[in-house]
């Protein structure tokens, strides 16, 4: 437990002390709120926009999510690799699997940290959230998984790509190129037949549909996420997403030669 | 039993043989140095007692366990800078306490008397990435000291340090280490070798040489060395200095020319006299007791700097 710990407040520290990765996962999500939440057209019915700035505000934490365990997750690993951090931890007596529970609980408190403010400043600027109690806690679960989907790609990145600014960028770059096609930035129905397929399958995107339709209402999203089998699948390739990543990065993230 | 016991050792990248049958025996408490060129196998070797990489074939033992198995015994420096650069040094010690298990409040307490042995309590809250580089490879040295280490592996810690640097490191690791702590120090600075208790020498793999510093310079070193700084550089001087070199070779380097010779004393003389006949003015020229660098040249034929280029 004690190793947890220690792994677990170093990689705090360090993220926190990152003004990119602070940048990245706070302030960008933020800036797309603010100008998400602005560029409304007069015709937009006037009762509708605090649930549209919602579903925006729900996007772009969702998006922030991406960013830390995408990005973040795999430049704290390769980060460590390329300065020799992981020769030393071989060197000791500690087994890679808490070192991981360290670095992943510190991605979750950056990640939990940067949806809290992302859904702050969409509240202040007029966003409006719906949801009985028991809809915030399934929304806090999609949100969860969100987390397992993006940490099991930025371990599988971290472990794959050894070099630093590489997994930085792959990890951006999936974050970015995903969020486009599978509609985070975009309205579903605007998105071509094969590209709603992807938004379906993608478990981070349909989780997102699930969270909007959850707490901005069900008419914010063009399809239901909340069938059985929607749910089930989604719910199925955010963990094996992590699974992925967590047998990898125990595998191969350690091995120097 | 042998702190460290290497017998036979074999490794292989790509086919090539890194290290080839390499033996090794340090007993407790002794200051064992491995020299030798980049790429002759010492920093694989290393690695591979620090539970890092595993060999091919061969047997490595820590107190007679596996590396794998005396984890909690080794305390090893990589030669690359492994502490966080965002946190502070304590910050950076606090951390490796919680891998070796100690609880916050024992993490705090010895953390708190090693920097102070370190030198470094002041810079205790300072970021790492703020420290100079010796100071950054003190603080490295000490995630590897904590009670219950045995064998302290260092791998070329004085890179990129002043002499002074150098020496004050090493001060502090004697000072600092308990005397039944074996020390296995990588280096390819001969300087830096001369102050363990054994040296061993390896190249391409081998072990060419082992024993004292003295002994290795008595029996594989027995020319003088003779160093000759000019006004002007020029092919003309290494002409003239190449009849008096035992081998043919000269080195040239920022220090001046050298020269490997028997009988320096009348050779000095004469090295004067045909430099200036050939209208060069001899600066300085001096002549020393080989050091175990010559000595490595001495077994090799090659400069180890030449050997490292």
């Amino acid at each position: 437990m004690r190793q947890i710990s220690a792994a677990y407040v170093k990689a705090v520290k360090e993220l926190l002390r990152e003004k990119a990765a602070l940048f990245w996962t706070i302030a960008w999500p933020i800036i797309w709120v603010l100008i998400g939440s602005f560029s409304f057209t007069g015709s937009t019915p006037q009762g509708v926009i605090p649930y549209i700035r919602g579903a925006i505000a729900i996007s772009m934490m969702v998006f922030a999510l991406m960013i830390a365990g995408m990005s973040n997750l795999p430049a704290s690993i390769a980060g460590d690799r390329a300065n020799g951090l992981l020769a030393k931890l071989k060197s000791m007596p500690i087994k890679p699997y808490r070192d991981f529970i360290g670095r992943i609980s510190a991605v979750i408190t950056l990640s939990l940290l940067a949806a809290a403010l992302v859904i702050v400043v969409g509240t202040a600027v007029g966003a409006r959230f719906t949801g009985t109690g028991t809809e915030i806690l399934q929304a806090i679960g999609f949100v969860f998984l969100v987390i397992c989907a993006s940490a099991g790609v930025g371990l599988m990145a971290g472990t794959l790509i050894k070099n630093l600014q590489g997994a930085i960028m792959t990890g951006v770059g999936i974050a970015v190129i995903t969020s486009a096609i599978s509609g985070l930035f975009a309205p579903y129905e605007v998105l071509p037949v094969p590209l709603q397929v992807f938004s379906r399958v993608y478990p981070i995107s349909s989780a997102q549909a699930s969270i909007v339709h959850l707490l901005a209402g069900p008419e914010m999203v063009a399809y239901n996420p909340l069938t059985s089998s929607q749910i089930a699948l989604t719910i199925t390739l955010s963990f094996a997403l992590l699974l992925i990543g967590t047998v990898l990065y125990s595998r191969l993230g350690w091995r120097l030669d | 039993m042998f702190a460290i016991h290497v017998e036979n050792l074999v490794k292989t990248y790509d086919s090539r043989r890194v290290l080839d049958g390499v033996n090794l025996d340090v007993p407790e408490g002794e200051f064992y140095a491995l020299m030798g060129p980049n790429g002759s196998g010492k920093t694989t070797l290393a690695s591979i007692i620090a539970a890092v990489k595993m060999q091919d074939s061969g047997i490595v033992e820590i107190y007679g366990k596996k590396p794998a198995q005396a984890k909690e015994s080794i305390g090893y420096v990589p030669q690359e800078n492994f502490s966080s650069p965002k946190l502070s040094g304590k910050e950076n010690l606090i951390y490796f306490a919680g891998l070796l298990g100690y609880s916050w409040s024992q993490a705090n307490q010895l953390t708190a008397g090693m920097l102070n042995k370190l030198g470094l309590s002041e810079q205790a809250d300072k970021r790492v990435d703020k420290y100079s580089g010796g100071m950054r490879k003190r603080l490295e040295v000490a995630t590897a000291i904590f009670p219950g280490i045995k064998v302290l592996i260092l791998d070329e810690p004085t890179t990129g340090l002043d002499p002074a640097a150098r020496r004050a490191f090493f001060n502090m690791v004697q000072e600092i280490m308990n005397k039944k702590t074996s020390i296995i120090l990588i280096t390819h600075i001969g300087s830096d070798a001369e102050l363990a208790s054994r040296v061993g020498l390896i190249d391409n793999g081998k072990m060419i040489a082992e024993g004292t510093p003295d002994e290795l310079k008595r029996k594989h070193a027995v020319e003088d060395v003779i160093t000759v700084e000019t006004a002007m550089k020029s092919d003309s001087v290494t002409s003239v200095l190449k009849d008096y070199s035992i081998n043919g070779k000269v080195k040239e380097s920022e220090a001046g020319y050298k020269i490997y010779s028997r009988n320096g004393d009348r050779v000095l003389a004469d090295v004067v006299r045909n430099l200036d006949q050939a209208g060069h003015k001899v600066m300085r020229i001096e002549m020393a007791r080989p050091t175990l660098e010559d000595v490595f040249f001495r077994l090799t034929e090659r400069y180890l700097q030449e050997a490292i280029e």
